[in-house]
């Protein structure tokens, strides 16, 4: 979290002025949290209190069945497995894949270069729903749909262009000093690129691909519609779980804890790299 | 000095051809994934293919421009666009001026409070869309939802059982809160680190000559936020007009006409009607009219200096 | 000699079934249900609704056995969740590994029997075909042909509050309509001081209710005239029926007009509503709920209206018949053992397991033995006599898929429609979508 305490302005700045800019704050933050909060309170609360007339603002008979009832639910574990099986195998085909491109934009100079970039920058605003219509009738012409493997490759084209774009940021900071020195020693490019450039891009890749995690993980569109139940992820699971006696709040507000919080963890954890890849266009929380 | 200096035309060439070697996986991928399902959606909606195609192997047949005469006569479609359009319209400008004043805010709470208000923000932001959105219908709920019964507890309103979704304005009050709601943080975060950029002394210099807040704002803050500005709103724009997780699960997976937006619309048309082709039709038409604002969304991208 | 061909060619063909032919010939006949096929080492899978397993798994398992101990093949069967089977049936048809039997709603069926997804299958070879309901049955036909089998029905009742309705005086269920108003009136005085009370708890967009109403005094949806189809809602009887619907949920409902129906179980269970419209099983969901909502089997836990609700026919109204059929894919690699597994699972001992689950037959023979042997089922078993089902048009799916009806219902009870501007806007969306080609 940023520390500027040190430059913030204080000329011309009233005691009573900071006490209202205090107030508005906590008011703000209060509200910001508070649908986060009834989130949580409905998870923790039994099916009585949940569907009640009079809505209670903490659990008055605090409970973990929600969480065993989410979990027990025969297609939240498969879809969870199938998420994370489909999230890994698209983010490392992007890691490495874009890896490459972006090593060509940070370090070459070469004919094409900006038409690369314009690729890559431009089709990333392609509206990727807009394109889920003719990919659905490619990949069943394929055979792939129906399949983790068809996801997958529509994920990767999804991750991809982000990938390169970030990736291309980690490297341009890595001085091209260490390029020549490592030369001058005699490495070869390869052996520059292998031995300097990958292990100084760790925390880049890292981040580029708890990124590509949270993309992944939060589609729920295109799996829904190339996927039957058995072979979907967890958000398509929230979408659609729905009981003989109407949404269950409390179990679904359970299972969406339970999706989140993989997404929390690693958001919070990358939270400082997020300036970074804000401005490159790809990354919606 | 010299020695480097002979080597580089030979060089030149050899990184050229190394640097595309490099960048051939990524253009193939976007090519056969990307570039010809392009192709193919064009193609798509010159065609009428149906159900019929879908599921036995008959050719769809050519249908010229039926499908663009279909969506370009159709009031429906046209009400589909100026609704999607007013949408964004609306939110960014909301989203935006609410994140700015959040990042000013920022700027003038005491430590404390700052921390606060980033910890939840970041809740608000790591959490998935479809949960939000599915936090959001559950709070709405005309029948257990919390906002019903607090409005209900001031003095005098009857709030009972309202549903939010029979007033389209109220239904859309309700979306274009949630998704402002979850944009504030990214707005407000990065508009906040973009705001450690103004020179204090600069500040300073003018409230000391007597310049009041607005001034300061309008006059020094303001332009140098521009660019940043500028970027974040094209963004916004962007993912707005592509509204459709919000709509779609507010209004639990099939809105009603008023609830549509070009994103719902071409899909429902496509997977839920099986006019893969009219969906298509849309959708060209979708990217057509998001191109002005990506072209200069790349545009900036190069002026700032973001690209080299 | 070319007779003797012919005949010989015929015989192959029943013997051997269409599977014999190959997969892609234009017009293969009909397969059948009743030949030996022997399907050691093969598995057909069978895609059915969630229903099948929440409620008569049993049923499943014993046409199953029975299926596999005849044939030898094996049966994997996949449940469906309704909200979006529809857009995961057409991804999997597109294909080629394509479940061999699939179940749709009746009112569904039309649409892919028309556009060549399910194989001709052999009436005759299923039990009580020829009492079939016709609610059911009608979307499985086309052009004199069967293209799938009626699974099982469920019809609408009148399901009310026992001890509300002692309490405001009235002593039995309502035999007539005006009755039924009587009843709603003296309900509704009694309780006047609950804010949050619904004499009869009517969601807006329920509308195979309001359907039924409209149907109730002579009205209708849509109509083939010649070859086109046209819209019958703006029709003076269908008015006066939507319109008496409209009155009932002005005057007695405060349920949301944005809803629909799948939440009034859980809304009745609060106590706070006298009647509602719904499926036979809803009573049971309204008195009890399970412990666990996402196993079937975990315990039951009473509500508040345990104990204190009854069904009834509901006077004078019709009730949408509702239901499933089974049909085999015109991909499936096994079309005959997939259509001997639907001859197990729709004959008469299936049926009755069906009946033990409180679901309807699918034959109107079946019905009066329904109604004897589970009491529970007995006013939806009558329901069902005095039923009415959807136009069996090809496109009648996608009038749902646009939510025509509910779009209606919401805009008259909000007023921004009166019934006549409704009813004339809905006819004339129907209209474009049933005969769009």
């Amino acid at each position: 979290m940023a520390r500027h305490d040190e430059d913030v302005v204080t000329v011309g700045r009233s005691r009573a002025g900071t006490v209202t800019a205090n107030t508005t704050g906590i008011l703000f933050g209060l509200i910001m949290i508070f649908p986060v909060y009834w989130v949580l309170n409905t998870a923790f609360k039994p099916d009585s209190e949940v569907r009640s007339f009079t809505p209670t603002f903490f659990p008055a008979s605090p409970t973990l069945d929600n969480f065993r009832s989410a979990l027990g639910e025969e297609l939240f574990l498969p879809s969870m497995l199938n998420g994370l099986l489909i999230t890994a195998m698209a983010v490392a085909a992007a890691l490495v894949v874009g890896f490459l491109a972006a090593l060509a934009i940070a370090r070459f100079q070469f004919y094409g270069r900006r038409a690369i970039i314009l690729v890559v920058l431009g089709v990333q605003l392609v509206p990727f729903l807009a394109l889920l219509i003719p990919l659905f009738l490619m990949l069943q012409k394929a055979n792939l749909t129906n399949s983790l493997i068809g996801v997958s490759l529509t994920y990767l084209v999804l991750l991809l262009p982000y990938t390169v774009w970030t990736l291309r940021g980690f490297i341009s900071g890595i001085p091209r000093e260490l390029d020549e020195a490592a030369m001058i020693d005699g490495c070869s490019r390869p052996q520059v690129f292998w031995k300097i450039i990958l292990p100084l891009t760790g925390p880049g890749l890292v981040a580029t691909s708890v990124y590509g995690f949270i993309q992944a993980w939060n589609e729920f569109i295109i799996i829904n519609t190339l996927n039957s139940p058995q072979k979907q992820n967890l958000m398509a699971w929230l979408l659609y779980n729905q009981t003989e006696r109407g949404t269950a709040w409390g179990p679904l507000m359970a299972g969406a804890i339970i999706t989140s919080i993989p997404v929390v963890v690693f958001f919070l954890l990358i939270q400082r790299n997020i300036a970074t890849g804000l401005t490159a266009g790809a990354v919606k929380g | 000095m010299t020695a480097v200096d002979t080597v580089v035309p030979r060089r030149r060439n050899r990184d050229a051809r190394a640097a595309w070697l490099l960048s051939l996986p990524t253009l193939v991928i976007l090519l056969a994934l990307l570039g010809y399902p392009l192709y193919r959606m064009i193609l798509l909606s010159f065609q009428n293919m149906r159900l019929r195609e879908l599921i036995t192997d008959l050719a769809p047949p050519w249908a010229g421009v039926d499908q663009y005469v279909k969506a370009l006569t159709d009031g429906v479609f046209w009400g589909v666009v100026g609704r999607t359009a007013a949408f964004t319209v609306v939110s960014v400008t909301v989203s935006v001026l609410l994140g700015l004043g959040v990042a000013l805010l920022m700027r003038r709470v005491t430590r404390g409070v700052r921390l606060f208000m980033m910890i939840a923000m970041m809740f608000v932001w790591a959490l998935p869309q479809l949960v939000a959105a599915q936090a959001f219908r559950w709070l709405t709920d005309s029948d257990f939802g919390v906002l019903n019964y607090l409005i209900d507890k001031i003095p005098g309103v009857d709030f009972a059982n309202h549903s939010w979704f029979v007033n389209p304005w109220e239904g859309w009050a309700v979306i274009t809160t949630l998704v402002v709601w979850a944009g504030i943080p990214f707005l407000a975060i990065s508009l906040s680190a973009g705001l450690t950029q103004v020179p204090k002394e600069l500040i300073e210099a003018a409230t000391v000559d007597g310049a009041n807040a607005w001034q300061v704002l309008r006059g020094i803050t303001l332009p140098i936020l521009k660019p940043l500005l500028t970027i974040v709103t094209t963004l916004s724009v962007i993912w707005n007009f592509g509204l459709f997780t919000q709509n779609w699960a507010l209004r639990d997976s099939h809105p009603e006409p008023v609830y549509q937006t070009l994103a719902t619309y071409s899909y429902t048309q496509a997977f839920g009607q099986s006019r893969y082709s009219y969906g298509s039709a849309i959708s060209v038409i979708t990217v057509l009219l998001m191109l002005g604002v990506m072209v200069f969304y790349i545009r900036q991208m190069f002026k700032i200096g973001e690209v080299d | 000699m070319k007779r003797k061909i012919a005949v010989a060619a015929a015989l192959a063909a029943t013997l051997f079934g269409a599977a014999a032919c190959g997969g892609t010939a234009e017009d293969e006949g009909a397969t059948s249900a009743t030949g030996t096929v022997d399907g050691k080492g093969k598995t057909i899978k069978v895609w059915l609704m969630v229903d099948a397993e929440t409620a008569w798994k049993d049923v499943v398992d014993d046409a199953t056995k029975r299926f596999t101990e005849a044939t030898g093949a094996a049966v994997t069967v996949e449940y469906q969740q309704w909200a979006n089977h529809l857009t995961k049936l057409d991804a999997t048809l597109a294909g080629s590994d394509v479940p061999d039997v699939v179940e749709l709603g009746n009112t569904e069926f039309s649409k892919y029997v028309f556009n060549g997804g399910f194989a001709e299958l052999n009436k005759g070879d299923f039990e009580n075909s020829d009492t079939w309901l016709s609610g059911l049955s009608g979307a499985c036909e086309l052009e004199g042909k069967t293209y799938c089998v009626p699974y099982y029905a469920g019809a609408r009742v009148l399901i009310y509050r026992t001890d509300l309705f002692e309490k405001a005086g009235v002593t039995a269920a309502p035999a007539t309509y005006t009755d039924f108003l009587a009843a709603a009136d003296k309900v509704q005085a009694q309780n006047a001081a609950d804010g949050k009370f619904n004499t009869v708890y009517m969601p807006g967009q329920y509308w195979y209710a309001a359907m039924s109403w409209v149907k109730s005094t002579g009205g209708d949806i849509a109509a083939k005239e010649g070859d086109k189809w046209v819209g019958k809602l703006s029709t003076p009887q269908s008015q006066e029926g939507l319109q008496r619907w409209v009155d009932l949920v002005k005057k007695y409902s405060k349920a949301d007009v944005t809803k629909n129906e799948n939440e009034q179980g859980a809304i009745v269970a609060q106590g706070s509503s006298a009647m509602f419209y719904g499926n036979a099983w809803e009573q049971g969901a309204a008195e009890e709920t399970r412990k666990d909502p996402n196993d079937p089997n975990s315990a039951l836990l009473p509500t508040k209206v345990k104990g204190k609700l009854a069904a009834a026919p509901m006077p004078e109204v019709p009730s949408f018949l509702g239901g499933s059929n089974l049909g085999v894919t015109q991909k499936s690699a096994n079309k005959e053992l997939a259509a001997q597994w639907v001859k197990y699972f729709t004959d008469a001992k299936s049926m009755e397991g069906l009946i033990k689950a409180s679901a309807l037959p699918n034959s109107t023979a079946l019905l009066d033995k329904a109604a004897t042997d589970n009491p529970a089922i007995a006013p939806s078993a009558l329901s069902a006599k005095a039923s009415w089902f959807p136009p069996n048009a090809e496109k009648w799916a996608d009038v749902e898929k646009a939510s025509v009806l509910q779009t209606m219902l919401t805009d008259i009870l909000t007023g921004k429609k009166t019934v006549a501007d409704g009813t004339k806007w809905a006819d004339e969306q129907i209209a474009a979508t049933l005969n769009e080609v």
